[in-house]
């Protein structure tokens, strides 16, 4: 068979629900992206942050007002759906009920006319990475939920020629113990099969454990692209700071003090981040739980809090204290002895990110 | 308090049965009676209250010539008008209904509600507002008093309930199941009739049964439009009546017209207790 994964190329695109408007309000906002054969990718961002939008241009079920779609450099923008080579799973489970597991899983095949021994191997196949070959002769409709949408999946994966396979949300209804191994066994499809995957969803941590690469959207806009790692530790945007890591990212009102340094109320805190030409601006400094340290005394980038509560999560600790009106939080080992009251927190100067507009400096 | 529930609920619906029933009882019996077992006294059970016959039924087939009231031809007459207006309005129904739920319509200030309510508003209309009109199309286009006639006249009023159905049973297809079937490489086409109209089987046939009941059950249209040539059941079961009525063959043509009904009621009661109606795609 011919090998027909591709690289996905998004330019320019953009889209609005309501183009004859005056004023049209935009789903989402210009953008370009290229999404890599054979990679994880995971669409992270709030519901209503145009994520949906994007699977569906993707997959032709909507027609993006502006922009060109690339698979392989080839133009699909007017290409139907039903041309187009992509696999697509809803949040929801979709089945044909009238037809057995069997049927469910054959028929993408046979809408592209494969052979019945093609078929028979592919179901076989998914239907035991999926762990539905006991039921493949039982109608569909009898299945419960999370088994359908094991079908669903199992339609998606079941073409090993597709461009991509477009998940929205699909483990929301499946239970968390399933949950955990479908991921795992997605990643093994990607990595035996070099299938493109990209997956929706607002839940950070099945984002970060999925994907190579972490797409962040907010209000139609990508707010950051980039490798969990760089999301937790660089967040380009307080929205990424907020959205990514449990908590979310501590962040202060402050004024830039100096070339390197910052004010937050009366405590100078040094950075790694060039201030020069923000001087005696109001940036916000922000900074990751996991990454504020106890210190034993006083000294350069410590701050003075006042501690009002200690919650243990069984491997760690999160204290919460207050420092003036502002509250920090930071994770500490579950082992650290807490003192009382007052204590003195170190910020790490490679750890603070300075954000100017809500902008990473 | 739960005994009490339980009587009344049982009182009720024995109360309910007879009242439901009795009247077919009491057709099948006047059925098989003559002139004097109905005119004389009150009289139930056949053998002990008088002597059944079968003069009744036997009039419903005899030709006018010798003395009876032919109502096989009409009979066949509705079986083909009926099955084939409702099997029309069901094709034609369902695609118009299919589009209705998935496209958006505009023309004008008109938008897919409008355009379905148009559908239904054929039905709230009182029919005899329509006999005119209908009067003078048929004698324009020449299909006065024929089968065909009749046929157009049923698909107009039958149309409308299917297109209702059908509408409100697609709404509660969800969209994501004709979009997976794209997505699993079929044209718009095969979409519709391998995947969304295999799963609105019990749609079609709650649309079905409704168009049925609606069209052999008509008389007044039949009763307009029809004259010599060609007669539809419930006229010719009207014009059974004389001055004396016959109220033998009234109740045996009555139970032959019912009989239809009930048959076609125990189909789809077989398809309804299913319950994949609402739950077709939970």
């Amino acid at each position: 068979m011919e090998e027909q994964m591709a690289k996905i190329d998004l330019s320019n695109i953009s889209h609005t629900y309501n183009p004859l408007d005056p004023k049209p309000t935009y789903a989402l906002n210009p953008f370009s992206m290229t999404w890599e054969n054979g990679k994880r990718y995971a669409i992270l961002g709030p519901s209503g942050c145009g994520k949906t939008t994007m699977l569906n241009i993707v997959s032709g079920l909507v027609r993006p007002s502006k922009g060109e779609i690339l698979f392989d450099e080839i133009p699909v923008t007017d290409l139907k759906t039903e041309d187009r080579n992509i696999a697509q799973v809803f949040q929801f489970p979709v089945i044909y009920n009238t037809m057995t597991v069997y049927d469910n899983l054959a028929f993408p095949l046979r809408c592209r006319e494969f052979t019945k021994e093609k078929i028979e191997e592919r179901v076989k196949a998914v239907s035991d990475t999926l762990n539905l070959s006991s039921f493949l002769n039982s109608p569909a409709r009898k299945l419960t939920a999370d088994q359908k949408q094991l079908i669903s999946l199992g339609r998606g994966l079941v073409r090993e020629d597709v461009a991509a396979v477009l998940m929205d949300e699909p483990l929301t209804v499946i239970d968390p113990d399933l949950k955990f191994r479908l991921r795992r066994n997605l990643k093994e499809i990607n990595e035996q099969y070099k299938t493109t995957l990209v997956y929706v969803t607002h839940d950070q941590n099945e984002a970060m454990t999925f994907a190579e690469n972490i797409i962040v959207m907010d209000q139609g806009e990508i707010v950051q692209v980039g490798l969990p790692k760089d999301l937790f530790e660089k967040p380009k945007t307080t929205f990424v700071g907020y959205f990514i890591g449990s908590p979310a990212m501590n962040i202060f009102h402050s004024t830039v003090s100096s070339d390197h340094e910052v004010k937050i109320n009366d405590t100078t805190i040094k950075t790694n981040s060039n201030l020069g030409n923000l001087k005696d601006k109001n940036v916000k400094l922000g900074i990751r739980s996991e990454f504020i340290e106890l210190a034993e005394k006083e000294k350069s980038n410590t701050v003075k809090i006042k501690l009002t509560r200690v919650e243990d999560f069984g491997n760690f600790k999160l204290l919460t204290g207050k420092m003036g009106d502002l509250v920090i939080k930071s994770k500490v080992e579950r082992e650290k002895p807490i003192p009382d009251g007052e204590l003195n927190l170190y910020f790490p100067p490679e750890k603070c990110c300075v954000y100017s507009d809500e902008k990473l400096v | 308090m739960s005994k009490l529930y339980t009587f009344l609920k049982y009182f009720f619906i024995t109360f309910w049965t007879v009242f439901v029933v009795a009247p077919f009882l009491w057709a099948v019996s006047t059925s098989f009676k003559d002139f004097q077992s109905v005119n004389s006294k009150v009289t139930y059970i056949p053998w002990l209250d008088f002597e059944p016959t079968l003069e009744g039924w036997r009039v419903l087939i005899k030709s006018p010539a010798k003395g009876g009231v032919d109502i096989v031809e009409p009979y066949f007459n509705s079986i083909f008008v009926t099955c084939t207006a409702s099997l029309i309005s069901i094709v034609l129904g369902t695609l118009a209904a299919y589009a209705l739920s998935r496209f958006t319509f505009k023309a004008g200030f008109v938008r897919n509600n409008d355009i379905t309510f148009f559908f239904i508003s054929q039905r709230i209309m009182p029919p005899i507002v329509l006999s005119i009109p209908f009067f003078i199309f048929l004698s324009t286009i020449g299909l006065l008093d024929s089968l065909l006639g009749l046929v157009v006249v049923y698909i107009v009023l039958l149309m409308p309930i299917a297109v209702w159905i059908m509408v409100d049973f697609f709404n509660r297809v969800p969209k994501e199941l004709d979009e997976t079937a794209l997505i699993d490489g079929c044209n718009p086409y095969q979409a519709f009739y391998k995947v969304v109209l295999p799963n609105s089987i019990p749609g079609l046939i709650v649309a079905g049964m409704f168009c049925i009941i609606f069209g052999w059950i008509d008389f007044f249209f039949a009763f307009i439009l029809t004259f010599t040539e060609v007669q539809l059941l419930p006229v010719k079961v009207v014009a059974l009546n004389s001055s004396i009525t016959p109220w033998w063959s009234l109740s045996a043509s009555a139970l032959v017209s019912v009989a239809p009904l009930i048959i076609v009621a125990f189909i789809v009661e077989r398809y309804l207790s299913k319950g994949n109606l609402s739950g077709a795609l939970k």
